[in-house]
């Protein structure tokens, strides 16, 4: 037999063996067997030097021919079978299968009213400022127009540390601390937590505030409204109805409560029928207290009687539970898991 | 404040319905609570007129009677009343009808005899506690008519909260003047003249005021040949509607005209009154006074007292004395209506927690000018109800006139704070419908009426031109921006950190807890934090929450328990919040003259792992969390706020954290973490182990401002890693080695880090594996210098800590 049929023969059984050839091992087997160095390639050529030197180049032509043509053939079966195990691979997949999931972590509700809301107070140009929660007695009651034995201070149950130093009460100490270090114009938004001496229902000895102050030479009543209104409708959304309600607090005069048109029966007052619990049938839901600020408090802080301006200050919780339609006020401080991780 | 419409209506013709005031009123900044209908349970009762009444042929004590209840025919009705009679107006519940304790009557037949209702008394009607026979109604009851409406009940009663400053409100005569103004209605006042006892001579009481500051009224008048007797009976309901029990003619006079006019009275037995004398003055320090409700009570000097010609017989404005006390056998009464000053009232109120109807008035401010009016008309209605004879004369001392405040008022400048245009004549006649006398001219100059203490600055004035005007009528405008340049570049507020902080945690996977900031001493006690320093709650509600926390972990660690209660696997919290500490010289050196608090408040972060790593099992293993988990999100956060890697120190004899690493950053400590000692975490039914971090956010958000970010530029040539395995002993620590590498400098090692720990199971020996990476600044490595520079590291790991590479 001439080389040149032997090269051919060598063609044919070699796809005949990679049609058997199923695994890496088998396909590397097959490799040795026919191109490796003393494979049959190999053998083959090494019977050239018997040739003819004429016949030489012909039969080494073919000899490489030959080679790229096994290599074609090797890559063309690899794909296949490469083909072949992707198919069945993908036959197995099962996208149901639960991810790697990360961990999952959640910002508490109150965290997420607060920034929401002085997100928007910030948009409008107000600025964050914070203060103390053991507060001087001073701060959080004298300075805000409620002396010693003032009926007022019943509005607020005090703990006390000591007879001239409490927990502050409400975020309002922050207004005073803000007046005192700055000079008008200023506007600025409190978050913080405050404590009441009043545990039920519906009381929590600590909660949140965000308290709101700007003072400037003409500041009124209707830009209160104005920017209350832009605030509440930020939150509860651009339908929302605002409704101000007179009021006392001794540190602003007038004083005015501030109601919004309920979210949960959309200010109807009644739900299906029944009256809504949210808002009990009235259609409106309190929100926050305001007013403009008291002069005393401006004579406190010894701001000339030029300038004016509006303190607001709002329950986040309220807020909140109105917002996620929370209906326990405990669950904020119990933090039980599967509460937190709602509020992702 | 309980406000019945029937009442109002006697000093206003308000037409409308309670809903409709209120609304009203509630615009009007006097918020109704609620509607309470104190009679609606007896709705239904009808008028009837008992035309024939005879005994019970069957029965000793049974009646049959022929009732005309306004219907076409009469009703058969078996009654066992003994005072039934023919002719009566009676009330009578027809079948169908369910009387206030529930029952339902019903066609019934009693011994033989048909009975197509119930002739009712008034302890079945749940009026009072009369059962003794039927109810008798006035002869020109209307049979067929409503009971309420017969006997003019108190039907709808308006709950209204008033705010502290609204002291006229707090009677049915100061919400008649709102309402009246709210619906443009006059006030009538049927004045109720007293008569006095012409026959006898005057009987004075002699007022010694020691204080006019204290005490600027006082007067009294004296009423003899007492004969307590129940009162009418439309007084007695109408005190009923109101929740107030009636008694006798004499304390439901009191509390009648307490309510209609807002004045508190009180009524002393003269007769006990020794030397026949009023003093007041304040009481003696540690001076022992027995109240009307028998407890004795310890007084100081700023406590103001009635007192007679030898002892205290009252505390002024709060609460009578035992020793003067009206009893049924007392003959003669000195009542007494006075004014004194809010403030001490208040105090001894709130002093001996003893709050009542009277001190709440008090305390807010009394229409002085009515005081001996309402003295007057009280005694007018005593005597009218049989109650006594009015001597002749009143007794009174007025140190302290009331001297009506005149304000200035400048109808622009209201203007201008309520960002609206009012209309002259409005404020005008807003002003004088409040009672307020207007003297208009550049200036107005308006005088408040005696019923408006709360009237005495312009900014009030302004706010009831608002109030009347309609806060909810001024249109909303944006303010214009109001910034100071002046704050340009100023530091802010820790919130923004605070809430990266935050949304770090969040992002991280952790899951943010709020906490109360008090905790019980035991809680501090429990951890072995130290008691030196902590900042008590005077008055808590509670044990376990009488001190202000020093460490985040008590909460957490609460918080934990309450999760393990319902059954979670692995727990993973954060929480960002104050601890306190006392601190005497916190404020010493306050900026601008600020007041002390003694107290340091110090934010901190607080992070609590515990349980499972992950939440859902497949595909990640069922592990629990460990000090690896805890310190890589220690590493991250200091990473996240740009600060290098701290120092971490064992510390040997934290409280309750064991083991405790400590992290130092810049010289000092920027927090704490490690596992909660078992012992400890198992009174918060832990069953595996607590890790909890705390860290120093002030201090970390200090550094972090001060750390600022600068750019590397990137390596350009490729890195070449070589490993390093060390084998040594337990003692040898990670940091040993990593710090030793740092120590050499070698130029060309760019970094160290750990990449595998072996331990084999015999021996006490550990196999660490290094992964040193080398790189040079501007060319390629080659092979074999890096084989060397790696040669030169393991010798010197063999030779300066004995362990074999």
């Amino acid at each position: 037999m001439d080389l040149v049929t032997a090269l051919e023969n060598l063609l044919v059984e070699l796809e005949a063996g990679l049609q058997k050839a199923f695994s890496p091992e088998d396909m590397e087997a097959l490799r040795v067997d026919v191109l490796g160095r003393k494979g049959r390639l190999a053998q083959i050529m090494s019977r050239l030097p018997s040739l003819a030197p004429a016949d030489r180049p012909a039969v080494g032509q073919a000899a490489n021919s030959v080679k790229e043509r096994c290599n074609a053939l090797f890559k063309a079966r690899r794909r296949a079978l490469l083909l072949q195990s992707e198919a069945v691979a993908l036959q197995r997949f099962d996208p149901s299968l639960p991810g790697r999931a990360p961990w999952r972590g959640s910002l508490h509700p109150t965290t997420l009213v607060t920034e929401e809301v002085c997100g928007i107070f910030t948009e409008m140009g107000f600025e964050v400022a914070s203060g103390p929660e053991v507060e001087n007695d001073y701060y959080n009651f004298e300075a805000l127009n409620m002396p010693p034995d003032h009926p007022a201070r019943d509005m607020q149950d005090t703990l006390y540390i000591s007879d001239k130093v409490l927990l502050r009460t409400h975020t309002s100490p922050v207004q005073v601390r803000s007046m005192l270090t700055r000079t008008p114009p200023l506007a600025v938004i409190v978050p913080g937590k405050v404590y009441r001496r009043d545990s039920d229902l519906t009381h929590t000895p600590m909660f949140h505030q965000i308290e709101g102050l700007m003072v400037g030479e003409s500041v009124t009543m209707a830009h209160l409204r104005g920017t209350l209104t832009a605030f509440v409708r930020g939150v509860f959304g651009a339908g929302t109805e605002v409704r101000f309600r007179p009021s006392f607090f001794p540190f602003t005069e007038p004083s005015a409560e501030v109601d919004i048109s309920c979210c949960m029966c959309g200010g109807r007052g009644d739900h299906k029928d029944e009256p809504c619990r949210v808002c009990k049938g009235t259609g409106w839901v309190e929100i926050l207290g305001c007013g403009m600020i008291d002069p005393e408090v401006f004579a406190a802080v010894k701001y000339s009687d030029a300038v004016s301006g509006f303190a607001f200050g709002l329950g986040v919780e309220r807020v909140a539970m109105l917002k996620y339609g929370i209906g326990d006020l405990r669950m904020f401080f119990e933090n039980d898991a599967r509460f937190l991780r709602q509020f992702a | 404040m309980l406000l019945s419409l029937s009442w109002l209506c006697e000093f206003t013709p308000y037409e409308g319905n309670a809903e409709a005031l209120g609304d009203r009123l509630t615009m009007l900044g006097l918020e109704l609570e609620n509607i309470l209908r104190p009679y609606a349970a007896i709705s239904a009762i009808v008028v009837g007129e008992v035309t024939a009444c005879v005994k019970h042929p069957e029965s000793d004590h049974l009646h049959l009677c022929k009732v005309n209840a306004g219907q076409e025919y009469l009703l058969d009705i078996v009654c066992g009343a003994p005072n039934v009679a023919a002719g009566q107006k009676v009330p009578v519940a027809l079948v169908g009808t369910r009387l206030p304790d529930g029952t339902v009557i019903r066609k019934a037949k009693l011994r033989g005899a048909p009975s197509f209702g119930m002739i009712c008394s008034e302890r079945e009607l749940g009026m009072t506690e009369d059962h003794s026979g039927i109810m008798v109604l006035p002869e020109d009851a209307l049979p067929g008519a409503r009971l309420v409406d017969t006997l003019d009940l108190d039907t709808e009663v308006l709950d209204i909260s008033i705010t502290p400053n609204r002291s006229d409100c707090l009677s049915v005569l100061g919400l008649a003047r709102e309402t009246a103004n709210a619906f443009h209605l006059p006030v009538t006042i049927q004045e109720l003249p007293v008569t006095e006892d012409k026959t006898r001579p005057e009987a004075l009481v002699p007022i010694d005021i020691e204080n006019a500051d204290l005490c600027r009224l006082y007067s009294g008048r004296v009423i003899a040949d007492i004969r307590a007797a129940p009162s009418p009976p439309r007084v007695r309901r109408r005190l009923h509607a109101m929740g107030v029990r009636p008694i006798s003619n004499i304390v439901d006079v009191t509390n009648y005209i307490l309510l209609e006019c807002g004045q508190p009275l009180h009524a002393f037995d003269l007769d006990k009154l020794r030397g026949g004398r009023i003093a007041v003055r304040t009481a003696q320090n540690n001076e022992k006074f027995t109240t009307l409700d028998g407890q004795e009570r310890a007084l100081t000097n700023r406590d103001l007292c009635i007192c007679d010609a030898e002892r205290i017989v009252g505390l002024a404005g709060v609460m009578g004395g035992l020793n003067t006390e009206i009893t049924q056998t007392s003959r003669n009464v000195f009542l007494e209506s006075a004014v004194f000053k809010p403030e001490s009232i208040r105090k001894t109120s709130r002093r001996l927690g003893l709050s009542s109807e009277a001190s709440c008035r008090f305390e807010r401010g009394i229409d002085q000018r009515r005081t001996v009016w309402a003295l007057d008309r009280a005694c007018a209605m005593m005597a009218a109800f049989g109650g006594g004879v009015v001597r002749r004369g009143l007794s009174r001392a007025e140190p302290k006139p009331f001297a009506p405040v005149a304000v200035a008022f400048r109808p622009e400048k209201a203007d201008a704070l309520l960002g609206v245009t009012l209309n002259r004549e409005f404020c005008e006649a807003t002003l004088t419908r409040l009672g307020c006398v207007v003297n208009k001219g550049s200036v107005w100059r308006v005088t408040q009426p005696s019923w408006r203490p709360d009237l005495t600055r312009e900014a009030d004035l302004i706010e009831e031109v608002g109030r009347m005007h309609g806060l909810d009528a001024i249109p909303p405008v944006l303010p214009p921006m109001c910034k100071s340049l002046d704050r340009a570049g100023q530091s802010r507020s820790d919130y923004f950190f605070l809430s990266r902080v935050k949304h770090w945690g969040a992002g991280l996977g952790l899951n943010e807890a709020v906490n109360y900031s008090f905790v019980g001493h035991k809680d501090l006690d429990h951890l072995g934090l130290p008691r030196q320093g902590r900042i008590s709650i005077v008055n808590p509600l509670s044990a376990e929450q009488d001190v202000l926390r020093t460490s985040l972990a008590p909460g957490l660690l609460q918080s934990l328990r309450n999760n393990l209660a319902q059954g979670a696997q692995g727990l993973r919290l954060f929480e960002l919040a104050h601890i306190f500490e006392e601190h005497a010289d916190a404020d010493v050196a306050p900026a601008q003259g600020q007041l002390p608090t003694a107290a340091r408040e110090t934010g901190m972060l607080g992070i609590l792992l515990y349980g499972a790593r992950y939440d859902v099992a497949w595909p990640h293993a069922e592990e629990d969390m460990d000090y690896a988990d805890i310190k890589g999100i220690a590493e991250h956060l200091l990473n996240f706020l740009h600060l290098p890697a701290p120092g971490w120190e064992t510390v040997n004899n934290h409280p309750w954290l064991l083991p405790c690493v400590e992290m130092r950053l810049a010289g000092r400590t920027v927090g704490c973490m490690g596992r909660v000692k078992s012992a400890l975490a198992d009174a918060f039914h832990a069953r595996k182990g607590v890790w909890l971090a705390e860290f120093n956010l002030d201090a970390l958000c200090a550094m972090h401002d001060m750390a600022c970010v600068r750019f590397t530029p990137l390596p350009v040539y490729p890195p070449v890693r070589r490993d390093i395995t060390v084998i040594a002993g337990p003692t040898l620590r990670v940091s040993h080695v990593l710090d030793h590498m740092a120590k050499l400098a070698l130029p060309l090692l760019a970094e160290a880090l750990l990449a595998d720990v072996f331990e084999p199971q015999e021996g006490a020996e550990r196999h660490l594996t290094f992964r040193l990476t080398f790189r040079h600044p501007s060319r390629t490595l080659k092979d074999a210098e890096v084989d060397k520079e790696r040669e030169k590291v393991a010798q010197s790991l063999v030779e300066a800590l004995g362990v074999r590479v």
